[in-house]
C-alpha cells in the first residue's frame, strides 16, 4: 500500500517534469504568439479566397459575379494555394513550439480547461488537414474517400471557428508578446529565437519560390517544385481533364455536331461547325485559371457569346446554362450569368493562337470568360440554354 | 508611484491573473464574448455541414484523416524531429545546420507527393510534367551549399573575432 502510492508519487513527478524537459529556449509564449500572428494573417487569407472561390463556382441567389477585373480569380486562387503551401512551415514551427504543452499534466485541471483543450485538438486537427490533404490535392493523390472540395469546405469552417475562440482564450498572451517591447530576455535568447523564426520564413519564402511560377508565369523556371507547367500542354497550354478522360473522343469528331441554342430564346439556332466559322469572329488574351492554383494565358478566337445570344434573341438579364458533350461529371454545365455573358471578352472559343482548339482544350468549341475559375470553362460545348 | 505607472501594474496583476486560471472564460470580456459566439457558430456550421453533406464528406473516412493527421503529426512527426533536434544540439555549430536542415526538410515535404509521382496520369502529360526527383535534389543541393558556405563563413569570423 505505502509502496503503492510512493510508486504513484514518482509516476506522477515524472508526469509533471515532462514539460520541462524540453530544453530549447524556442519553446516560449514569444515564438509561439509571433507564429500564431503569422498564421492568423495566412489563414484568414485563406479562408476568405476560398470562400471567394466556393462563392463564385456556388453564386446564392440571383447574386453576380462582376467579370471584371479580368485575372481576379486568378489572383485570388493563387494567393490561395500557393500562400496554403507558404503555410505548411508556419503551422509546424507552431506546433514544434508548443508541444511540451501536449504533455501538460495533469491533462484537465478544469472542466473548462478541458473543453479549451478540446478546441485546441480541434484547431490542430483542422490545420493539419488542410494543409496536407490540400498539398496532396494539388498534387492529384487522392488517398481518400471523402470529395475533396466539401471536406476542405465544411473543416474550413471548423478551422477558423476554433482559430477565433483560440485567439481570444490566448489574447493577453498575445498583447504581452507582441505589443510590448521589453527586454528582460538574455541576448541569446533573442539572437535564437530571431535565428529561428528567420529560418522559418525562409523556408516560407523559399516554398513560394518554387511554386509561384505555375500561375506567375515570370517566374515559370523557377517553379521546380510545382505540380504544373504553365507552358506545358497541348498547344503549349496546361490540361486538367483530358478528351480521353471526359470520354468525348469520337463523339467530338461527329459530323452531326450541332451547336444549338433554346430556352427562353426568340429563334432557336442550330449550327453547324462551318457555320460557327462563318460567324464574326475575335480574339481575346485571357488566362485559364485553375482552382487547384495554376494559370496560363493564351490568344483565343471565337465568337462572342454576345453575339450569339442576340441572334437568338436572348433577354440581356437572361441567365445561360452552356452544355458538354461530356455525358456525366460535375463540370459538364455551366451557368453563364449577366455580367459574364455580355462581356465582349466572353467567347465561345473555336481556337488557341490562330489553330483549331486541341481535343483536350475542348474541340469543336469551348467557353472561355474573364474572372472565372477553370473548371467553369466548359469544354466541347454543344448546347446554350436561356433562361 | 504616478497613476500611469500605477495602473499599468494593476493591469499586469490582472493579466497574470487571467493567464494562470486554467480553461475557458477566463477574464472574458464583451468582444472575448463575441468572439466564442462566432467561433462557436463557425464549427456548429462545418460540423452540420459536413454531417448533412456526408454522401460526399463521408464523415467516417474525413474522421480517420483528420484523427491520423494529428497522431501521425504528434505521435511521429514531432518526436523524430526532436530526436534529430538532440543530434544535432551536439555539433560544434549547431546553428546553421539547424537553419539549413529545417528549409530542407521543408521542400522535401511539399515536394514529397510529386516525387512520388502517385499523381500521375497516362491521358494527360500537362500534370506533373516535371522530373521532380531530379528538381528536388538540385533545391537541396543549393541549400546544402548556401548552409555550408554560411556556416564556414562563420566559424572563420569567430576564429579571427
Ligand atoms: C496548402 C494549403 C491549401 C491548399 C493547397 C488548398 C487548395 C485548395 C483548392 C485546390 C481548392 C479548390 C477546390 C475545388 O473547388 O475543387 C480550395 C478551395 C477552398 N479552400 Fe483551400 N487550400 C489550402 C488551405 C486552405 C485553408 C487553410 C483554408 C481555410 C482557412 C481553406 C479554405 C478553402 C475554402 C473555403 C475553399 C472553397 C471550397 C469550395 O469551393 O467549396 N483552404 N483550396
Amino acid at each position: 500500500m505505502v509502496r503503492d502510492s510512493v510508486m504513484r508519487e514518482r509516476a506522477e513527478t515524472l508526469l509533471r517534469s515532462v514539460p520541462g524537459r524540453f530544453g530549447s529556449v524556442l519553446h516560449s509564449e514569444r515564438v509561439a504568439a509571433r507564429l500564431g500572428m503569422w498564421l492568423g494573417i495566412s489563414f484568414t487569407v485563406a479562408f476568405a479566397t476560398g470562400l471567394f472561390s466556393h462563392f463564385m463556382q456556388h453564386p446564392p441567389g440571383r447574386l453576380s459575379w462582376p467579370s471584371r477585373p479580368v485575372g481576379l480569380y486568378r489572383v485570388t486562387q493563387g494567393l490561395h494555394v500557393i500562400g496554403g503551401l507558404a503555410t505548411i512551415p508556419l503551422l509546424f514551427a507552431k506546433l514544434w513550439t508548443v508541444y511540451p504543452k501536449l504533455w501538460q499534466w495533469p491533462p484537465f485541471r478544469s472542466l473548462s480547461h478541458a473543453v479549451e483543450r478540446g478546441l485546441v485538438l480541434v484547431l490542430v486537427g483542422a490545420s493539419l488537414f488542410q494543409l496536407i490533404t490540400g498539398l496532396l490535392n494539388i498534387s492529384y493523390v487522392y488517398l481518400w474517400p471523402f470529395s475533396f472540395p466539401v471536406a476542405h469546405y465544411w473543416t474550413a469552417y471548423l478551422l477558423y471557428g476554433a482559430l477565433i475562440i483560440h485567439v481570444v482564450n490566448e489574447w493577453a498572451k498575445i498583447r504581452r508578446h507582441l505589443w510590448t517591447r521589453e527586454q528582460v530576455d538574455p541576448r541569446e535568447t533573442v539572437t535564437a529565437r530571431r535565428r529561428f523564426l528567420g529560418t522559418v520564413a525562409a523556408a516560407s519564402g523559399l516554398t513560394v519560390l518554387f511554386t509561384v511560377g505555375e500561375t506567375y508565369a515570370p517566374l515559370s523556371r523557377l517553379a521546380l517544385l510545382a505540380p504544373r507547367d504553365p507552358h506545358v500542354g497541348p498547344q503549349g497550354l496546361p490540361v486538367n481533364k483530358s478528351a480521353a478522360a471526359a470520354g468525348v473522343t469520337t463523339v467530338i469528331h461527329d459530323p452531326g455536331y450541332r451547336l444549338t441554342v433554346t430556352g427562353a430564346v426568340r429563334t432557336p439556332l442550330s449550327l453547324t461547325y462551318d457555320d460557327l466559322l462563318r460567324l464574326p469572329q475575335h480574339t481575346v488574351r485571357l488566362p485559364i485559371a485553375c482552382v487547384e492554383g495554376w494559370s496560363a494565358e493564351a490568344e483565343w478566337s471565337g465568337i462572342r457569346l454576345r453575339d450569339l445570344a442576340a441572334l437568338a434573341g436572348i433577354a440581356p438579364d437572361a441567365i445561360l446554362t452552356v452544355e458538354s458533350l461530356e455525358r456525366g461529371g460535375g463540370y459538364r454545365s455551366s451557368e453563364v450569368r449577366p455580367p459574364h455573358w455580355n462581356d465582349p471578352l466572353t467567347l465561345l472559343a473555336l481556337r488557341i493562337g490562330g489553330a483549331p482548339l486541341a481535343p483536350d482544350h475542348g474541340f469543336p468549341v469551348r467557353l472561355i470568360a474573364p474572372n472565372r475559375p477553370g473548371v467553369l470553362q466548359t469544354k466541347w460545348v454543344t448546347k446554350v440554354v436561356a433562361a | 508611484m504616478n497613476a500611469r505607472r500605477l495602473l499599468r501594474c494593476v493591469n499586469a496583476r490582472r493579466l497574470l491573473r487571467c493567464v494562470n486560471a486554467p480553461g475557458l472564460l477566463r477574464c472574458v470580456n464583451a468582444p472575448g464574448l463575441l468572439g466564442y459566439g462566432i467561433g462557436g457558430g463557425l464549427i456548429i456550421t462545418g460540423l452540420a455541414g459536413l454531417l448533412v453533406d456526408a454522401r460526399h464528406s463521408d464523415p467516417l473516412g474525413w474522421a480517420l484523416w483528420f484523427g491520423g493527421l494529428v497522431v501521425a503529426h504528434d505521435g511521429v512527426l514531432v518526436p523524430l524531429v526532436l530526436l534529430v533536434g538532440v543530434a544535432v544540439g551536439r555539433l560544434r555549430t549547431p546553428s546553421w545546420v539547424r537553419a539549413g536542415l529545417i528549409v530542407a526538410a521543408v521542400l522535401s515535404f511539399v515536394a514529397l507527393p510529386m516525387v512520388t509521382g502517385l499523381g500521375r496520369r497516362a491521358d494527360n502529360p500537362s500534370l506533373l510534367p516535371l522530373d521532380y526527383g531530379r528538381n528536388l535534389l538540385v533545391v537541396l543541393g543549393l541549400v546544402a551549399l548556401v548552409t555550408a558556405v554560411a556556416a564556414i563563413a562563420t566559424r572563420l569570423r569567430r576564429r579571427r573575432g
